[in-house]
């Protein structure tokens, strides 16, 4: 059964009843602005969500989610349209991992500027090429770039090993981009780190 | 006092004959004093009159576990002498965004009845309640004696409030906020703990945003002999840490900050010996943002841990493992996914006194974190490894995006004993994924083997078949949570009629419809409670429930005008306080 790539539901009997009041349907994460502002990544057919038995097409730079097992939903856009589903705690979700389900206002993930008065978490995805698990790291808790990459060396262990054995370009083999909010690719380290901490939204490092 | 008192009643109403037939007043109420479990109080007042009075007079702590089955003016009138309340409000699903916020639930008309009815009290247990600044500066002045303020996902008051109690209550031994949904006004709440203020023994702010003065809390933490438990939150960094354990080795309970890299740490030796300072430690929890680098730090404390909460931790399985090889007294144990199969696989080979686990999804709902080559985060392999070396489990709570039936049986044959059995299949309505049935089995499985079985959510793709078999084999369940799951009827039936314990029953997005709400038309006032959203009831079935069982509330959320047939949003409970007074306009009772 093909289903629709997007986050419209899928016209499906159990999906009767459902409160669509939640509407979170960001889909940043669905963004194709990455492949085109840096040549390296190879470019790959738009990939339809079909659901495959096991695996997709092994495509490990896999900016979309590939579907396991899930015959007649489209799962993905049926857990982010339904409310409540997981049922995970607000708290838990918001530190650990992301998600667009807060029922408080957040600082964590936000791109809010803070006026002043307390120093507010300032948390953005990071996610490694040839790496399957994206990390968070709190830019609030970095004063500059050394301290950043310092982190990051920390978080992505193959990263500090590439510092180590390969001192090119920049004295760095990883290439470490970040996405501001406009929605461009940049390269991390050009601009002041002020103004960077403002505009960042996540960050991708890939060599 | 209290015993002269009801004495005096009594030799007035008994006649002789009954005086010297029955037990001696002052002997049952001294025995009574050793009888703690609400339950066995209940049971208690039920023998005859005199044990009834005996009981409420003798009663010092109240449990409430809705609070609107009964008003604050019938505690007042039956238990004179309470010192302790547990009351909880909201019913669960509210924490997953299906109760719409200003549903009820409020503190502060029981805080006006107790504050003259019970000018000694002492504690204030809230689980999902809303509280507001007001009432926190209200109970604050109004109970002089106060000690504990344990405060659960409850929300409605900020920073302020916390300030009013900082202020005015003096010999407060406990505050903990935990999960409690605040708004942060800033971190100067508790500067308000005056300088003479010592008695401190519990302190827990782990989900407050802002920053706390840490100059405040260092002192604070200095002066607190007694601090036992001590939570911070994640704008504590680690050298902060470590001067706070310098003053309080004394602590059984540490929650951490920020576990990450810090520039004013000195060097990685004086953390290592702060902690190896603190020879007590039972609880850790915190470790937002680790640093693995620092994570050896902990070993010296993990030695007589009992509970590790990893659950803000976005660990991977390797730093797991090490960290775990010195936990082998480990009882509960709280992850996040991120540590993946093999994570658990550590678990089983360290952890062999493991008697629960919580496996928490550290992306439900943004699928940019995706594993390779397989599912994401856990699967059915780590959980049955996990039942292979942690005989002794009895609890667990499990996010996964595959199961197997095989698996589920393979588990619970392993651990027999569970009490509280809850997997979460976060796809919905997936089926086995090796062999594409639905999971009946599964769970067929774990209510035929586990018969101490009090807690269960299903999931996952599931016919009436796996009602069937909880109807007929968990006959000690008494929470039962329920999701996208069954296929007539039928299914809610079997469960009405077969679990004689049953509770709380909750439901979403079932095929269920009037029949089987009626069906359990002399089960609910024996029930705390049903909620039951997004399944096939209508105004009418409600309003039948409702006109046959007057002593329970049946309401219906409303939230849209559009469909008036259909009952969206069901809740219903047991109540001797009849209809709430205080419903909001979206909830309709019947």
């Amino acid at each position: 059964m093909e289903l629709e790539l997007g986050l419209a539901l899928p016209n499906n009997h159990l999906m009767k009843g459902l409160d669509l009041n939640d509407g979170s349907t960001t889909n940043s994460y669905r963004k194709r602005g990455f492949e085109e502002a840096f040549e390296e990544v190879i470019p790959k057919a738009t990939l339809p969500l079909f659901v495959h038995k096991n695996g997709g097409d092994g495509d490990d730079e896999n900016d979309s989610p590939q579907l396991k097992n899930s015959p007649e939903l489209n799962s993905i856009s049926g857990n982010r349209a339904l409310v409540g589903w997981p049922p995970v705690k607000h708290p838990r979700r918001r530190s650990a991992g992301g998600g667009a389900e807060e029922r408080w206002s957040e600082h964590c993930g936000s791109n809010s500027d803070d006026g002043g008065g307390g120093r507010r978490a300032k948390c953005v995805k990071v996610k490694m090429e040839g790496v399957a698990i994206g990390r968070k790291v709190d830019l609030s808790l970095h004063d500059s770039y050394e301290e950043l990459f310092h982190t990051l060396n920390q978080m992505f262990p193959n990263m500090q090993h590439g510092f180590a054995h390969h001192p090119h370009h920049h004295r760095r083999r990883f290439m470490v981009t970040y996405e501001d909010g406009e929605g461009d690719w940049l390269l991390v380290g050009d601009m002041p780190w002020e103004d960077f901490i403002r505009s960042v939204k996540r960050l991708k490092i890939f060599s | 006092m209290a015993i002269k008192k009801k004495k005096e009643l009594d030799t007035e109403e008994k006649s002789p004959e009954n005086r010297i037939l029955s037990f001696p007043d002052e002997v049952l109420e001294r025995v009574l004093i050793f009888v703690k479990c609400h339950k066995d109080r209940s049971a208690v007042s039920l023998v005859c009159r005199d044990w009834y009075n005996a009981e409420r007079w003798s009663r010092t702590h109240v449990f409430i576990g809705n609070c609107y089955s009964v008003s604050p003016e019938m505690v007042a009138r039956r238990f004179p002498n309470i010192r302790s309340v547990t009351l909880k409000g909201k019913p669960r699903f509210y924490d997953f965004n299906l109760v719409p916020p200003n549903w009820g639930a409020d503190l502060h008309p029981w805080l006006v009845v107790f504050a003259s009815a019970y000018p000694f009290l002492e504690e204030f247990r809230l689980k999902r309640m809303t509280v507001t600044d007001e009432s926190l500066d209200f109970l604050a002045r109004s109970f002089p004696e106060f000690k504990a303020l344990s405060l659960v996902s409850c929300d409605g008051f900020s920073t302020d409030g916390l300030a009013s109690i900082a202020t005015y209550c003096r010999n407060l031994t406990e505050l903990d906020i935990q999960e409690s949904g605040i708004d942060d006004l800033g971190g100067s709440w508790l500067s308000c703990f005056p300088d003479s203020f010592t008695s401190l023994e519990a302190l827990n702010f782990a989900n407050l945003h802002s920053e706390v003065n840490f100059d405040a809390l260092e002192r604070l933490v200095a002066r607190c002999k007694s601090l036992k438990v001590l939570k911070v939150n994640k704008h504590v960094t680690l050298e902060q840490i470590r001067r706070l354990l310098v003053r309080s080795p004394q602590l059984t309970e540490l929650g951490t900050g920020s576990f990450s890299q810090d520039q004013k740490l000195r060097s990685d030796a004086d953390l290592e010996s702060a902690f190896s300072n603190c020879k007590n430690f039972n609880t850790l929890s915190g470790l937002w943002e680790v640093s693995s680098v620092y994570l050896p730090a902990l070993y010296p404390v993990c030695a007589n841990l009992t509970f590790l909460n990893l659950s803000y931790t976005a660990l991977q399985s390797t730093e797991l493992a090490k960290l775990l090889q010195n936990c082998p007294l480990l009882r509960r144990l709280w992850v996040l996914d991120t540590v993946e199969d093999k994570g658990l696989e550590a678990v089983a080979s360290s952890c062999h006194l493991l008697e629960e686990l919580r496996v928490f999804p550290a992306d439900p709902f943004d699928q940019e974190v995706i594993m390779e080559g397989g599912g994401s985060g856990v699967t059915e392999s780590g959980f049955v490894a996990v039942s292979e070396g942690c005989p002794n489990l009895h609890y667990v709570l499990y996010f996964c995006r595959q199961m197997t039936n095989a698996a589920v049986a393979t588990v619970v044959r392993n651990c027999p004993n569970f009490t509280h059995f809850r997997l979460c299949i976060m796809n919905m309505c997936q089926p086995d994924y090796l062999t594409n049935e639905p999971m009946d089995e599964a769970f067929g499985s774990v209510v035929k083997t586990c018969s101490k079985l009090q807690r269960l959510a299903v999931s996952g793709l599931l016919t009436d078949r796996a009602f069937e078999y909880i109807g007929t084999y968990a006959k000690n369940l008494e929470t039962l949570s329920v999701a996208f799951a069954g296929s007539s009827d039928r299914g809610m039936q079997c469960v009405l009629e077969g679990c004689p314990k049953l509770r709380k029953l909750e439901i979403r997005d079932c095929p269920f419809g009037n029949a089987a709400l009626l069906s359990g038309l002399e089960r609910y006032e024996s029930m705390r409670s049903l909620w039951m959203s997004a399944c096939n009831l209508t105004m009418n079935g409600c309003q039948l429930l409702a006109r046959k069982m007057p002593r329970l509330n049946v309401e219906v959320i409303k939230e849209d005008e559009s469909d008036d047939m259909h009952a969206e949003k069901v809740y219903v409970y047991r109540s001797v306080a009849g209809p709430r007074r205080d419903a909001p306009p979206f909830v309709l009772t019947l």
